[in-house]
């Protein structure tokens, strides 16, 4: 199934706003710009679970990692299990910026907002299919919570991605400076709790930096 | 009897998965399984034993990570201990076994888990030396073979190769990982794959993990049609499933054995397990294969060259090669060389792509540059967006041996001589990083004059290669195309040479069609004839230029005609819809200068520019009167929030369209620059695409950009800095983590003593933020950049001129 990137979405990252849409020769190009990617790569994640521990002093404990993170505590409130999570559009998104950004700017900045938003798209999709499955054994989820959120470090990116053998089986690898490569990509951690949670904060309101020109 | 000896004639089996069995012996996930090694020999020594007992030939080291990535220097683990040990249970096993006659030690090299660059942050020449380090290790300790396994990338398989190949004499044999359509994590093919490993030499290669011996099966085919050394396939036992906490698979031994059978039968040499497969799938798999016969692998002869993911071959079908890229003749090509225009090199590429092009010639070569350093950059800067192959064209032996060494993939290469010492310098490189060479029919006696005398020079050329090990397919034949208005034969013995080369000795030839026709009126029609003719008389790659339509037009008409273009559908596909001759041009749009600029249109205003100027308009004026004011109501709008990025970078690319036409109507006038500031993403960081934005707009505003590129190291900015004219760096960061180097940088220019001011941007980025770690100034977005660069230069220009 080929996933489709979120026309809004792209609109947002790219400074639109409601009241100042892009016009329809904009939009179209948007549009175009969106369907090349979506056929140009191939986005795969990978999921694995691991119970989840506290110890007396609040550090977590994640299958044999071990976490200090207040929001990560917060957001695995009630939790008794975590699901590791890592998902990535894959080289080619990057191949496709670089090229664009030799030749039209203004196709590479709509590129790499389509981007983004495809792969937050591909992550809701893998999420829902676990959240489907996961609901079967009675457990619910919580919003997926990724390194950098908060006081989560990212530092954490490489537990994830080593536990989840994301090299081999996506192409998923952190550089020296933590930096995840492919570009688009995303790693986080999903609690798993026996009580369904009233919350649903997720993305923008759930982040710190309420100074963010791009908070929805 | 050596491994070497046996390799393709005798059936050899390879070990089963190890994850799995240590796993039941206790080892915790995130642990590394190489410290078992040191920590538990006896546990690795029966993992190995069970194998043998099972009927395995070939045991593989406990090494897949054992890298100073995952062992650094100063740690709690000693790497070459850690080989030494794994070479040391392996061998252990193997006595104990007595299986010292039969069975030969694998020392195994996994994937480093890291890109490359440009796509990560792992240069090539690094990952190189992470694996050379262990193989010198494992050399030294005994081991009969080197496995390279489990690579999801062609590029990072190559460095392990050469690793392999310059650290030892061992026999190499590579598995790369693929998904159920063939295609590995990076982009590669079964095809492109075989032809980079051919092209380096290896000795055996396959397919591991990834999937079960089922999705296998047609994999399995295709690397026996296409691979013309023995074949080597270890799959998993089926997909990985999680049962609770545990990873189980489903293919048991028995169905394991039984789909393994067929694929002995397909021609596969190599047979063996990877995750999940036990010695009892092992040992299942040698009672149902021990008795198929081998096939020897037959010589494929085919003549292919590769990129990262496209593998093109030479014959039945004439390929394209462009040739555009080549400063022969062009002063603006030597303009976007000197200054480091890479961009420009770039942009020659897309278009030949987009014309047609199979291939693309890369030729730097300038009197005055460093060839071998800017052929590297460009092969390297070219194959991490061009997905076509690339021809490495250099006569600079240095310059050669360093662009194909970095290549992804199997080069084409232009050019040995029938000249000893040609063929002294260039066959060395192609038997060590493979290729498809151009071998040009002259030698020490010049050109012959004769079909004869040229297909002499091409039988040097095929013995010689061949004493190199370099076989007849990876040569094809320049017949020469010699200027038919100075020599009227010229091109009659060409078209007999290529005649010839295809009938008496079967091989391929190649041309550089358009010398034909130097001299003459109209060359594009004599030089499209000429084509046509030469591609009948069997000419099998020609280096042309494919934006040139009558060429790509000889190039259809003769596929079409020959049968090579099945229902003619490259033909229509090509034409379909067109009259007999192209439309004419769209007559000019009504809108001005400043409107085309303002609403982003490219063409139109490149069309208004030129109108302008044919009206009288003196081009300075037209950059004063209209294309800046023009720009600066797009920039405040976009401050203003009434417009956005597409947007201001729309305007920016028709405003540069109408530059192009202004530098152009004043090439003789001395060109007035705003300044020349120096741009990059910091060390350790792969975001580029703010810097590049803010690139496009400064270019706009009149600055000179010297673009450094991304994850640039605090020293070569430093040295760029240094450049008199410089006073204004600017550097980009996205992350907290990469800020750190940022901070260096900015430190490193200070003590260098220049007394530049440094812009910084990125998402992490505050006023404040950037203050504490020495930065001039902070840069919201690209606007502000070009606001602060005009301060910087605009008030000192002002107090120079007072």
């Amino acid at each position: 199934m080929i996933l489709e990137a979120d026309y809004g979405e792209i609109c947002r990252y790219l400074g639109y706003r409601r009241d100042t849409p892009p016009d329809s020769a904009m939009e179209q190009t948007i549009r175009a710009c969106a369907r090349r990617l979506e056929q140009a790569v191939t986005p795969r994640w990978v999921s694995r679970e691991f119970p989840l521990t506290r110890l007396p002093d609040g550090t977590l404990e994640l299958g044999e990692v071990r976490v200090e993170s207040k929001s990560l505590s917060r957001n695995l409130k009630g939790c008794e299990r975590v699901i590791f999570f890592a998902a990535t559009l894959g080289v080619e998104a990057d191949r496709l910026i670089a090229r664009a950004a030799a030749v039209r700017m203004s196709e590479a900045v709509i590129l790499q907002a389509a981007a983004a938003s495809l792969i937050e798209v591909c992550c809701d999709e893998a999420c829902e299919e676990l959240r489907v499955k996961a609901e079967e054994e009675g457990w619910y989820l919580r919003p997926r919570f990724s390194p950098g959120y908060g006081d989560f470090s990212i530092a954490h990116q490489r537990d994830i991605t080593a536990l989840l053998q994301t090299p081999a089986r996506i192409g998923l690898t952190v550089t020296e400076q933590m930096l995840l490569a492919p570009m688009k990509s995303v790693t986080a951690v999903i609690g798993m709790s026996r009580q369904a949670a009233p919350c649903h904060r997720q993305g923008c309101e759930a982040c710190g930096k309420t100074d963010c020109a791009f908070r929805r | 009897m050596s491994f070497l000896e046996k390799l393709g004639r005798e059936r050899l089996f390879f070990d089963g998965g190890t994850g799995t069995l240590l796993q039941a012996q206790g080892l915790k996930g995130g642990e590394l399984p190489e410290t078992w090694n040191l920590r538990y020999p006896e546990r690795i020594q029966a993992v190995h034993k069970a194998y043998l007992e099972a009927g395995s030939h070939v045991i593989c080291t406990n090494t897949f990570g054992a890298n100073a990535l995952k062992f650094p220097d100063g740690g709690e683990w000693d790497l070459d201990e850690i080989v030494r040990a794994a070479m040391d249970n392996a061998k252990k096993a193997r006595a104990e076994t007595g299986r010292e006659a039969d069975a030969y030690i694998a020392l195994d090299l996994g994937p480093t888990g890291r890109l490359l660059r440009p796509m990560g942050d792992l240069d090539f020449e690094d990952a190189v030396a992470l694996f050379a380090r262990v193989v010198r290790v494992g050399a030294a300790a005994g081991a009969d073979l080197v496995l390279i396994e489990t690579m999801s990338d062609g590029y990072e398989a190559k460095a392990a190769v050469l690793a392999a190949k310059e650290n030892s004499d061992l026999p190499v044999v590579v598995t790369t990982v693929y998904d159920e359509n063939g295609k590995m994590l990076t982009g590669g093919t079964i095809a492109s794959t075989v032809a980079l490993l051919e092209g380096l030499r290896v000795d055996a290669l396959g397919v591991n993990c990834g999937m079960g011996p089922e999705q296998m099966l047609p994999l399995a085919e295709e690397l026996v049609r296409l691979s013309s050394v023995p074949v080597v396939v270890n799959p998993n036992a089926g997909l990985p499933r999680r049962e609770g906490d545990r990873t189980v698979f489903d293919v048991d031994p028995e169905r394991f054995a039984a789909v393994m059978e067929r694929i002995a039968k397909l021609g596969v040499w190599g047979l063996g397990g990877c995750c999940g497969t036990t010695p009892d799938h092992i040992r299942a798999l040698t009672a149902a294969c021990r008795d198929i016969p081998v096939t020897p692998p037959q010589r494929k002869g085919r003549t292919v060259v590769s990129s990262f993911s496209q593998a093109v071959e030479i014959g039945p079908m004439p390929v394209i090669i462009g040739e555009r890229i080549n400063p022969t003749g062009k002063k603006r090509f030597k303009e976007a060389l000197r200054s480091h225009d890479l961009e420009y090199i770039l942009n020659e590429g897309f278009a030949q792509e987009e014309a047609g092009a199979h291939i693309l010639d890369v030729n730097v070569g300038l009197p005055e540059i460093d060839e071998p350093a800017m052929l590297e950059e460009a092969v390297c800067a070219l194959q991490s967006v061009i997905s076509l192959p690339l021809q490495i064209d250099t006569s600079d032996t240095e310059a050669m041996a360093r662009a194909m060494r970095r290549y992804n993939g199997k080069p084409m290469i232009n050019s040995v001589s029938g000249k000893a010492e040609s063929m002294a310098a260039v066959f060395p490189l192609v038997r060590r990083y493979g290729g498809v060479v151009v071998g040009l029919a002259l030698d020490e006696g010049g050109i012959p004059d004769t079909a004869e005398g040229r297909l002499a020079v091409a039988r040097k050329i095929y013995s010689t290669a061949a004493e190199y090990g370099i076989p007849p397919e990876d040569i094809v034949i320049d017949g020469l195309t010699l200027t038919v208005s100075s020599e009227p034969k010229a091109a009659v013995v060409t078209l007999e040479t290529l005649r010839r080369v295809r009938d008496e000795l079967g091989g391929h030839t190649i041309l550089g069609v358009s010398n034909v026709s130097f001299g003459l009126p109209r060359r594009d029609i004599i030089n499209a004839n000429f084509f046509a003719m030469a591609l009948e008389a069997g000419l099998s790659c020609a280096i042309i230029n494919p934006l040139a339509e009558g060429m790509m037009g000889a190039w259809r008409s003769y596929c079409a005609l020959a049968g090579l273009d099945s229902q003619c559908s490259g033909y229509i596909g090509a034409y379909s819809g067109q009259t007999a001759a192209p439309a004419a041009p769209a007559s000019g749009t009504e809108l001005s200068l400043e409107e085309c600029v303002m609403r982003g249109m490219q063409e139109g205003a490149a069309q208004a520019a030129r109108g302008a100027l044919d009206k009288g308009a003196q081009p300075l004026e037209l950059v004063n009167s209209a294309l800046i004011p023009a720009l600066d109501r797009v920039g405040q709008d976009f401050e203003k929030k009434i417009l956005f990025l597409p947007q201001l970078l729309m305007s920016a690319e028709a405003a540069k369209a109408a530059f192009e036409v202004v530098k152009a109507a004043m090439a003789s006038e001395p060109q007035e620059k705003q300044g020349k500031v120096v741009l990059a993403t910091v060390k350790g960081d792969i975001h580029d695409i703010g810097k590049n934005i803010v690139k496009v707009l400064l270019e706009n505003y009149g600055f000179e950009v010297v673009d450094l590129g991304k994850d640039v190291a605090p020293e070569k900015i430093v040295a760029a800095a240094a450049a008199p004219d410089i006073r204004l760096v600017g550097l980009s960061a996205l992350m907290t983590t990469t800020v750190v180097s940022m901070e260096e940088t900015i430190k490193a220019l200070r003590e260098s003593g220049s007394g530049v001011r440094v812009v910084v941007g990125g998402a992490v980025l505050t006023e404040e933020y950037a203050g504490s770690i020495g930065a001039d100034c902070y840069a919201r977005d690209a606007m502000a950049t070009v606001r602060y660069a005009r301060e910087v230069y605009g008030t000192e220009n002002g107090e120079e001129k007072a």
